[in-house]
């Protein structure tokens, strides 16, 4: 049998070597006759926009691009989340933005893992016309550095200037590349400059307590230490049973691989620990009063207090307790927990989930909570398979206007929306649909789910008043959002040195921070952490601050922040 | 033949008949309870069914879930493609599995050994994703229906297990055919095919659920929507997005479906699933007949 | 084309007499049978296996397999390196042999009593409703199982009840369960489904056989001890070979939903490790090299396992 393999596996080597070449040969082939084709397209249409820019003589007003050519075009369009749902041509939004520009758009949405998906369409370069990722992405880089998307740039440059008037030139620097060009386009984004202009810039992170039971307590003062936990006894102690099932006195986000949100700088926002000292970048990790909040946590559970549901659920299991009501406070994001809320508040209006003053440093400074970046969520790319990169890169810039932006949130006039009361606002059978039944309004209306390049400033004046159940959750972070923009990408490519030292220390606080919570005292806690620190240095902490430290001035170069 | 078999029933025999089927019952609860509790929570309402505590009978009844899994109306194009993908898939894959399967299993088969070998090393090394990808590519099978048929037409473990009930087969048969003049395919579709409807069935069955439940090719190798299977459509609803980064990072007001209902995902579940399991009562005759009914060869 | 000519390569090198002209004529039949299966082989399994050497690479997505810089056995000596490893290769094989040891012998014990229901609409309800549970997806199913498990749920009632425990556990919060766990979670599952192959098998005994038996006095036990078990031993070995040959491998699916901070330390199985390690972070050479190792020792495993059923029981795969 050995023989037969060892000659087997020297007559297959050479069958597989030639076999390879061959495939080998001609897909590059392949790859080189389609770029080819397309950059020869993009030169001939290229060389029709100029002629027909001279013929038309040289005005000084930049028209909108798109309104050139509304013939039919259909884009394939990447969106890089699993969960992504939309049938474009089949609500009202997309049937009048489509008749409008001629734009219809085939979305394609990986089903389980997204990563395989996109990393094939990279590497064998079958990528579609556009790509909207998150911009924490690796794909992000990948396709940048391959070279396999256009830069916005250059396409604004040559088809529709229209773009510098609608595009946000913070935005356009913060994403600008080392060769001076800005390949994909954010939405979301909000700018550290618009905190001064906008008085309402919510923050998505919340420290909430069941309104009913916080109320019964005398409303307690959980910003110290002694007051959390005692709070949280005096609520175990007095409501032992929710609906017959234990209280569980704190919630938490999901614990992963990598930690808990919760704990790590969701709880450091709270406590105002800066990100900088001293010209340095600090981890909220090595903050006495972040360590005096862990050994609370810590406590806590020596008290009794954490349940092990909280190690153990995950999102689905968290939902479904939030809709019961079991957790007496939590360190949750209130956008994570609206359908539950709504189920508390439809059941018992008393029994919602509202906003308090959490967990502080030992001064009781305000907490200073993530607000939205200038990053913004996700970002879209023209990829280089486009095969209408001028109709491309005008209908960004038109979905990035003021009229886009309005089309894709409202409609058509008369049809979705109208100025009532002297306020542009969706027709009251659609707004009643919007807030009773938002599935059925995601599925004709489709507003939501064209989110691509979304501007939330802009879309601030339309969007329908907040629902009394969440309404209280989001005006308790007004004024408390804080820029984090400029620490926003210091993640490093994760097959880099640093990314893989990256990936290792976030592996290590994973497993550590359970442990420091279950410690069975401070002393223990105390060495656990010794130890965790000890093995961070280990992995190359520094270098990867070395690096963070690098890009944190690249960013405030960007930001023109001295 | 029932009746002599029953005649002879002992004492022993009765209780070992009375312990048996108690023992299946009980197994039939533990294996149903659990599908009954995904259907009754995904007949309840949405919000209510958050409460916890539907274990028996949905509490407040209600068919949203399935309304809002059947509201797409691309689901019905989704269950074709996959309808049509699942007979031919397991037709093509059962013919020329067996086929090969036979032609292997003749031990006087020169260079069976080679081509055993090498069929054992399929079973354990592949050469990954994206160089699966770029030959599909080249062979222009990509965004085409038949890349569910072809690449999944062969399997070389099934091989092995038609190969093992090819081998049970008394080749006196066989030899006697091939005396009358008969050539190996006359003997593989008139006398081995008939003899191994149990296996043939089994692994009809195997594949069929197999391309049923495939939602990675319609993931990968496809992007017309149109010829997305039902899985690869629906499989989205059950997944759950993780990635602390994109909810961190994600405005106010926008609703991911995973976020959205339990009973929902259990709809689907449900839905997704039931076609295929109707579909093995009437596979079943041949792999439950047992020796009450008398055998294949009988 | 340039399979065709690789195909009758092959056949070159095996033999090169007049005989082999002679006895392919004999067998020209059969190997009309058996080439398509060759090529399809070629084609589809063996052209791309040039993937594998990305292993021995340092593969980044934008360049091409073959311009990708050498690292020779970096990425090997990486993972065995790993603090992880050891844990990893623990848990893999703990968790797969107490599957072999339970999972693998249970279906094959239901088919045999399933086989022995005299009422034969009884016979199939039981049957229909065993594989049901096949079909419930891991996801779904795992978030149903957390519920189940946690300190407050109906698995807990039902043990306190009946004076099993004194006091609630969080079954999934507790290391040492998590083999068990996943294991007999695994077994329920399958048990119906991997239990059809048995009753196939089963199905194709001679009725005669058992109908001597009876007249000789056998019983219920002695049947199916000395006349359905070795009628179906053949289907058993190869299955048995198979099942060892995939001992590192694990229900992926299962231990992803299961898993969590607190049971980590005997849920890490090599398959989540190089998810999380290769392709949550694109690390594609080390996941290929990872997966590289495991199919070379599930290969060896093979061999062995089928030497060792051959000399115990006379059947193998080949």
């Amino acid at each position: 049998m050995k023989k037969v393999y060892l000659k087997l596996i020297a007559c297959i080597s050479v069958i597989l070597l030639l076999a390879s070449l061959f495939v080998g040969c001609t897909s590059d082939k392949k790859e080189n006759d389609s770029e080819e084709e397309v950059s020869s397209e993009n030169g001939n249409s290229a060389a029709q926009e100029k002629a027909s820019e001279d013929s038309e003589g040289s005005e000084k007003v930049v028209e909108p691009g798109w309104k050139k050519d509304t013939s039919p075009v259909t884009f394939d369009w990447y969106v890089h989340f699993s969960w992504y749902n939309y049938n474009w041509g089949e609500t009202l939004i997309s049937k009048y933005v489509q008749e409008k520009t001629g734009v219809s758009i085939n979305f394609i949405v990986p089903a389980g893992n997204e990563n395989e998906k996109l990393n094939t369409m990279i590497a064998s370069n079958t990528l579609p016309d556009f790509v909207t990722l998150g911009w924490w992405e690796d794909g992000v880089r990948k396709m940048i550095d391959g070279g396999l998307v256009y830069s916005l740039n250059e396409l604004a440059d040559k088809y529709d200037p229209y773009f510098y008037e609608v595009a946000s030139p913070q935005v356009l620097k913060w994403y600008e590349q080392d060769d001076g060009k800005t390949y994909g386009y954010p939405n979301f984004a909000v700018a550290p400059e618009d905190y001064d202009k906008y008085e309402k810039i919510p923050s998505n992170q919340t420290f909430v307590v069941r309104k009913d039971m916080y109320e019964a307590l005398g409303k307690p003062d959980m910003r110290t230490p002694e007051g959390f936990l005692a709070a949280l006894k005096a609520a175990k102690e007095k409501f032992p049973e929710v609906n017959g099932q234990p209280l569980i006195p704190i919630g938490l986000h999901e614990f992963t691989d990598t930690g808990n949100y919760s704990l790590e700088s969701y709880l450091a926002n709270f406590l105002a620990i800066p990100r900088e000292k001293d010209g340095k970048l600090y981890d909220f990790r090595e903050d006495p009063e972040y360590i005096r909040w862990l050994k609370t946590f810590r406590k806590a559970n020596e008290m009794g207090l954490l349940s092990p549901d909280i190690f153990i659920d995950k999102r689905a299991q968290m939902e479904e307790k939030i809709a019961q009501g079991r957790y007496f406070a939590m360190l949750y994001q209130r956008t994570d927990f609206v359908a539950a809320q709504q189920a508390l508040y439809e059941r018992d209006p008393n029994s919602i989930y509202i906003a308090v003053d959490g967990p502080a440093n030992s001064n009781l400074d305000p907490p200073k909570l993530a607000g939205p970046g200038i990053s913004g969520w996700t970002l879209t790319m023209i990829t280089k398979n486009c095969k209408h990169p001028d109709r491309a890169i005008r209908f960004v810039s038109y979905w990035l206007s003021e009229e886009g932006q309005r089309d894709m949130y409202l409609g058509r006039q008369g049809e979705t929306w109208d100025i009532i009361d002297g306020k542009e606002q969706y027709l009251p059978e659609y707004a009643e649909m919007a807030r009773n039944n938002r599935e059925q309004f995601d599925k004709v209306v489709g507003q939501d789910p064209l989110w691509m390049l979304g501007n939330s400033l802009i879309q601030m004046r339309w969007a329908p008043e907040p629902g009394p159940a969440v309404r209280q959750l989001e005006e308790w972070t007004y004024g408390k959002a804080v820029s984090y923009a400029i620490y926003d990408n210091l993640i490093p490519p994760s097959d880099s040195e640093e990314g893989i030292i990256a990936s290792r220390i976030a592996d290590l606080w994973g497993q550590t921070l359970p442990k420091l919570l279950l410690a069975k005292s401070d002393e223990e806690f105390d060495q656990i952490y010794q130890d965790f620190l000890k093995k961070r240095a280990e992995a190359g902490y520094e270098k990867l601050l070395a690096w963070q430290m690098q890009k944190l001035e690249e960013n405030k170069k960007k930001l023109g922040i001295k | 033949m029932r009746r002599k078999f029953l005649a002879r029933r002992t004492k022993g025999e009765v209780v070992f008949d009375i312990v048996n089927t108690i023992i299946m019952i009980v197994i039939c609860f533990m294996m149903l309870y659990p599908v009954w509790y995904t259907l009754v929570n995904s007949l309840n309402d949405g919000t209510d069914a958050m409460l916890g505590g539907i274990y028996w009978w949905p509490r407040v009844f209600s068919l949203d879930s399935y309304k809002a899994v059947f509201a797409d109306s691309k689901i019905f194009r989704a269950f074709g493609v996959s309808f049509f993908r699942t007979i031919i898939g397991t037709v093509v894959h059962v013919f020329f599995t067996s086929m090969v399967a036979y032609g292997l299993s003749k031990r006087y088969l020169m260079g069976r050994k080679y081509f055993m070998a090498m069929g054992t090393v399929t079973l354990f090394f592949s050469g990954g994703l994206i160089p699966t990808f770029l030959l599909y590519r080249s062979l222009g099978l990509l965004d085409r229906f038949v890349v569910y048929i072809i690449p999944a037409m062969f399997n070389f473990y099934n091989l092995l297990i038609f190969q093992a009930f090819f081998r049970e087969i008394p080749d006196a048969l066989e030899e006697s055919a091939k005396i009358d003049g008969a050539n190996d395919f006359y003997i593989f579709f008139k006398i081995i095919i008939p003899l191994s409807k149990p296996v043939l069935a089994t692994i009809a069955l195997f594949t069929g659920v197999y391309h049923w439940n495939d939602y990675f090719a319609g993931v990968i190798f496809i992007n017309n929507p149109d010829l997305q299977p039902i899985q690869t459509f629906l499989y989205r609803v059950i997944a759950e997005t993780t990635s602390v980064h994109m909810l961190q990072n994600m405005p106010a007001g926008i609703r991911t479906t995973s976020v959205t209902s339990h009973t929902i995902r259990l709809a689907t579940m449900i839905v997704t699933t039931a076609p295929v399991i109707c579909v093995y009562p009437f596979l079943q005759k041949y792999f439950v007949k047992g020796m009450l009914l008398g055998s294949i060869k009988g | 084309m340039g399979v065709k000519s690789t195909a009758s390569n092959n056949a070159t090198i095996f033999c090169n007499s007049k005989r082999f002209f002679r006895k392919l004529k004999e067998q020209k039949y059969l190997y009309m049978m058996v080439i398509p299966g060759i090529i399809w082989m070629l084609i589809f399994n063996y052209i791309p296996m040039y993937g594998i050497i990305i292993a021995f690479k340092d593969y980044n997505i934008i360049s091409s397999f073959f311009e990708a810089p050498w690292a020779g056995l970096k990425h090997f000596s990486d993972f065995f390196k790993d603090d992880w490893f050891p844990i990893i290769m623990k848990n893999t094989v703990g968790i797969s042999l107490l599957k072999l040891v339970f999972g693998f012998p249970l279906p094959i014990i239901f088919a045999l009593f399933l086989n022995e229901i005299r009422n034969s609409t009884f016979k199939r309800t039981v049957q229909t409703i065993s594989y049901l549970p096949h079909f419930l997806s891991w996801v779904v199913l795992g978030g149903i199982m957390i519920t189940w498990l946690s300190e407050s749920g109906m698995i807990n009632e039902l043990l306190v009840n009946m004076g099993i425990l004194d006091k609630p556990v969080a079954f999934l919060g507790e290391p040492k369960y998590f083999w068990w766990i996943a294991t007999i979670s695994d077994i329920w599952k399958g048990l119906g489904w991997n239990s059809i192959i048995y009753l196939a098998a089963i199905s194709g005994v001679d009725v005669e056989l058992y109908e001597s038996a009876i007249v000789d006095g056998a019983g219920r036990f002695r049947r199916m001890w000395s006349i359905t078990l070795p009628s179906i031993s053949g289907t058993i070995a190869i299955l048995f070979i198979l099942a060892v040959s995939g001992l590192l491998n694990s229900n992926f699916d299962q231990i992803l939903v299961l898993r969590n901070s607190l049971n980590a330390s005997s849920s890490e199985v090599i398959d989540i490790f190089v998810y999380r390690m290769g392709i949550q972070s694109a690390r594609f050479s080390y996941a290929t090299a990872v997966g590289l190792f495991k199919s070379v020792i599930a290969l060896m495993l093979l061999l062995l396992a089928n030497w060792v059923t051959r000399k115990l029981t006379g059947k193998s795969l080949f």
